[in-house]
């Protein structure tokens, strides 16, 4: 099963790869420089997480995706049983239980959801062929998804949630939704929002959103963070204020630095440019892996790429975004760029899914 | 072509797919976009933004200048000491910090509650002053507890000092914290939250030599507020001194004199007006105005029946008692109602309009001239003597000879002091002038009002034989000041009314000789006598209520006091030294006020030979 022969090899994408380790190993640089005076060496840290990271994609990419979309299920049920134990067994780390400890490592088993969740509609959606889903359908492939998402919501994690709901909601419009469909989602989502604003949503994720709206409202609240990570981003104008020398990071007015706001880090002290840089690669990435649907020998080849690619592509924006203030503060990493193995593992991995999709193009069924 | 070797239709979901991607592409782009306008349009915005964030202006509070004595004996410098601050911006549970803090600073909670609710008005992000006058011991536990008390805020700031306590509080005058108004009202003068400004006395009169120059220094900080390091240094210029026209030696003698009584001592140099001594009794210890008052501990002060606060020899308003009768004697002498060998005869009483009037000796002073009623301060020779004169004309003598008007001594909050006349009471009263009251005011009762610096220029007036001179005052140089003598003090209203001699200085020749009879020829006032000195004076006894409710009180057994005046001037020719002395309830001039001069004389005469 696990067979890596030659001419496979050379069909590996080493040009995404590269883009990978690129943005990785940039990733490194503004860790060192944001979070070099806290104890803990996070950067080499990440180092060691990178090269994990890549044992675990050279493994995906070792395998056919067809066997892993052939255990789905299997992975649908271990990674719930999963998900329902960390809420009973994590600790609670920044307010959520959302880690549980194996070993040495600390991990986030909603990040792995994720790419189990890929697998799962790989398999759920490749067997229709029809250009719309019907009702049914659509409703079971909901149910499929809602168990997953409720566990992660009640950790809570909302981020991890609302990136899970768009890659669902990505796999719903490739397989296609009828309008009337789409209308009957509309009003339930708008109906369900009000819902869960009164009534689910804890004060200080309301306060979240509000401050986008007004973020001077709060200013030492839920606030600070978007204040101080635009005046971040700001201040670095054009060209950055330098490596290492960006004083909203380095004095620590900014919050979150290595983690969630490394792209403020790199706003500071590389300036536009460096904003400019970073999305420029990311935007050669997302087109090779978008593209890859192209190179797909069956559907669930093509959900695959598809799914992991708005993955990665969802994560980013609002990432960037949320720095930026044009969206709410909701703990969604920087893929590749921030600090944190769970999220490097499951980005790395939705990378290998990619690439072992494009490599087996030609590969016999 | 890959397309060929598909066995099922993928064009549908690769179309969406790359639908999707370039949804994608555009909102970066987009966003990118947004990253432009932050970046490189607002660039200057979030720059300044950030320079505010990490640095903190911090002032550097500058010593006030020094405040001497003529001998340049110290009589306000300023120590070393520590004050702690409190940023509100930085607390998060106010209660919580009520609680803690009070405990860390030794305060009980509703005393800091007090004092930050007093400020409550400024900004939050201005350091309230909550504790002050702490030494390098006090504020160790402070400094290392703060991680946990990023609202607080330690520095060490100089303090004023006044080394010699209580002495000459009310010239000194002291220093409190500004107003949250002031502090609002703003304006150009430089001002700072928790900076210490003279409110009273010389503190408050010369504020602008004495206030220094506050230096700043740039810090970076933190986003705790721990300071980095320090970017730009302004050093604090201490303000310049100030040298009083004070000899704290009379000063300590003039304090000593009315310790535990009520009263004034003015001592100054006639020729110059500069005041050598001015005690105020009861005191207080500017010392202890510092450290700031909580309000409770201000309402004591201030509510506190004897006044401590209340500069007596300025604010105090007092019948002058028979020091008046020197008014009297120069007035008569001008309109020419007397000559200096006029003769009255004193039989102990006399009936004037209808009514008896007494002498305060009974037996009477028999015949006396112009410096024999000084000498024995007959009240017969002055009745007849008013009912001689007008009102009006009286009047018009008590001012030239400076009363009924603010001296202009350099101190804030004079008071003028009242002489009656008819205008005043139609004015005032709505009533015509009696006849009746010109004589109470011959004897220095009625309405008259004077303050005890106000006597102390007519005394220093009459010693110049009515040669104009300058107004009583305090300031004696400061290295800030060009001119010899301080900016308020030769021009004043007092030198301004003597300009024009009252009188030739054979006038006031007769006056003078009683007043030398009065101390050195067994006359009231020989409690003062300076063996050598010559001091010429005279004393005044006020009475503090009528005469029939005195006697009524005498009757039933208490003793019945009255206000105890002396003023003189020594020696009698070239006098180089006027005393004033009041003591309240201090019984008869003579008896309590006339020594308490002939002290201050005497010591004079010790310190300056010549």
């Amino acid at each position: 099963m696990i067979s890596i022969d030659r001419r496979l090899v050379r069909e590996i994408d080493w040009v995404l790869l590269g883009l990978v380790l690129l943005q990785s190993l940039i990733g490194v640089f503004f860790i060192y420089s944001s979070s070099r005076f806290l104890a803990g060496d996070f950067y080499v840290r990440q180092l060691v997480w990178i090269g994990i990271s890549l044992a675990v994609l050279v493994f995906v990419v070792a395998v056919d995706y067809k066997f892993f979309v052939s255990l789905a299920p299997y992975f649908y049920v271990l990674i719930a049983a999963v998900l329902a134990a960390t809420l009973f067994f994590a600790r609670i780390v920044a307010g959520t239980r959302s880690w549980i400890t194996l070993g040495l490592m600390r991990l986030q088993p909603s990040e792995l959801a994720k790419i189990v969740m890929i697998l799962v509609f790989a398999r759920l959606f490749a067997e229709y062929k029809s250009p719309m889903l019907t009702l049914p359908r659509t409703l079971w492939a909901l149910a499929i998804a809602g168990l997953p998402m409720l566990l992660i919501v009640l950790q809570p994690d909302l981020g991890t949630a609302m990136t899970f709901a768009a890659v669902v909601g990505g796999a719903f419009l490739l397989a296609g939704l009828k309008r009337k469909t789409i209308a009957l989602f509309v009003v339930v989502g708008l109906l369900g929002g009000v819902g869960v604003w009164n009534l689910a949503l804890k004060d200080y994720q309301k306060r979240r959103i509000t401050t986008l709206v007004n973020p001077q409202g709060d200013p030492r609240g839920s606030g600070y963070q978007v204040i101080q990570s635009r005046i971040a981003i700001g201040s670095g104008g054009f060209s950055g204020t330098g490596f290492m020398k960006g004083t909203q990071s380095q004095l620590r007015f900014l919050p979150a630095r290595h983690t969630d706001f490394i792209f403020s880090v790199i706003g500071e002290e590389a300036g536009f440019l460096g904003v400019f840089a970073v999305a420029a690669l990311y935007l050669a990435l997302l087109a090779r892996m978008f593209l890859s649907v192209a190179a797909a020998r069956d559907r669930a080849g093509v959900y695959i790429v598809f799914m992991a690619s708005l993955l990665i592509a969802f994560q980013f924006l609002v990432n960037i975004m949320m720095v930026v203030g044009l969206f709410p503060v909701v703990g969604i990493t920087l893929p590749f760029l921030s600090y944190g193995g769970s999220s490097l593992l499951a980005s790395f991995a939705a990378c290998g899914l990619v690439l072992n999709v494009k490599m087996r193009r030609f590969a016999n069924v | 072509m890959p397309g060929e070797r598909i066995y099922e239709d993928l064009t549908l979901v690769r179309r969406r797919a790359r639908a999707a991607f370039w949804t994608v592409a555009a909102l970066i782009v987009l966003v990118l976009a947004y990253y432009w306008k932050v970046q490189v349009f607002d660039n200057a915005k979030f720059a300044r933004m950030a320079e505010a964030n990490r640095t903190r202006i911090r002032t550097l509070a500058a010593p006030r200048g020094l405040v001497l004595d003529r001998n340049r004996e110290i009589l306000a410098d300023n120590r070393a000491s520590f004050k702690v601050s409190l940023v509100r911006e930085h607390v998060g549970d106010m209660d919580a910090m009520f609680a803690s803090v009070s405990r860390l600073l030794g305060l009980d909670e509703a005393t800091l509650r007090e004092r930050v609710e007093l400020h409550k008005d400024l900004p939050l992000f201005e350091p309230i002053v909550v504790a002050d006058g702490l030494d390098a011991d006090a504020v160790a536990p402070i400094e290392s507890r703060r991680l946990e008390h990023p609202e607080l805020v330690v520095e060490s700031e100089p303090q004023r000092h006044y080394p010699k306590g209580r002495r000459a509080a009310h010239v000194l005058g002291y220093l409190q914290e500004r107003t949250a108004e002031e502090l609002r009202a703003g304006g150009a003068k430089r001002m700072r939250a928790g900076e210490m400004v003279g409110r009273a006395g010389v503190e408050r009169q010369y504020d602008d030599i004495l206030r220094g120059q506050d230096g700043s220094v740039v810090e970076v900080v933190d986003s705790l507020g721990r300071v980095q390091y320090e970017q730009a240094h302004e050093f604090p210029a201490q303000g310049a001194e100030v040298v009083l026209t004070l000899d704290d030696r009379l000063q300590e003698l003039a304090e000593a004199a009315l310790e535990g009584r009520e009263g004034v001592v003015v001592a100054l140099a006639p020729d110059s007006g500069e005041v050598l001594a001015l005690a105020s009794s009861p005191t207080f210890d500017p010392n202890r105005f510092i450290t700031r008052f909580t309000p409770a501990e201000w309402r004591d002060l201030i509510n506190d029946p004897l006044s401590p606060l209340e500069n007596r020899a300025i604010r105090g308003l007092y019948a002058p008692g028979s020091i008046f009768k020197l008014v009297m004697s120069l007035g008569g002498l001008a309109e020419g109602s007397i000559t200096p060998a006029t003769t009255v005869y004193c039989s102990g009483a006399t009936r004037i309009y209808g009514a008896l009037r007494h002498c305060w000796f009974e037996p009477g002073h028999g015949a006396m001239d112009l410096s024999d009623a000084i000498k024995n301060s007959c009240n017969i020779y002055f009745y007849k003597l008013g009912q001689s004169m007008d009102i009006d004309t009286i009047a018009g003598a008590a001012r030239r000879l400076g009363l009924g008007r603010a001296t202009g001594i350099d101190l804030a909050g004079e008071k003028d002091g009242l002489v009656p006349d008819r205008a005043w009471k139609k004015a005032a009263l709505g009533e015509p002038w009696f006849p009746g009251e010109t004589i109470s005011v011959a004897i220095g009762q009625g309405q008259l009002q004077v303050t005890p610096v106000q006597v102390a220029a007519l005394t220093a007036a009459i010693a110049r034989r009515g040669r104009p001179g300058p107004a009583p005052h305090l300031f004696r140089s400061s290295p800030k000041v060009d001119a010899p003598t301080g900016p308020e003090a030769p021009d004043g209203p007092a030198a301004a009314a003597a300009a024009e001699p009252l009188l030739p200085a054979s006038a006031f020749e007769s006056v003078i000789a009683g007043m030398w009879r009065s101390a050195n020829d067994g006359g009231t006032g020989q409690g003062a006598r300076v063996e050598g000195f010559d001091v010429c004076g005279k004393t005044g006894s006020t009475q503090v209520m009528s005469r029939e409710s005195a006697a009524k009180l005498a009757q039933s057994g208490r003793e019945v006091k009255t206000h105890s005046w002396f003023s003189g001037f020594a020696p009698r020719e070239r006098p180089r030294l006027v005393v004033t002395v009041l003591v309240e309830y201090g019984g008869g001039g003579g008896a309590t006020a006339a020594p308490v001069a002939g002290r201050i004389f005497a010591r004079f005469r010790e310190l300056e030979p010549r």
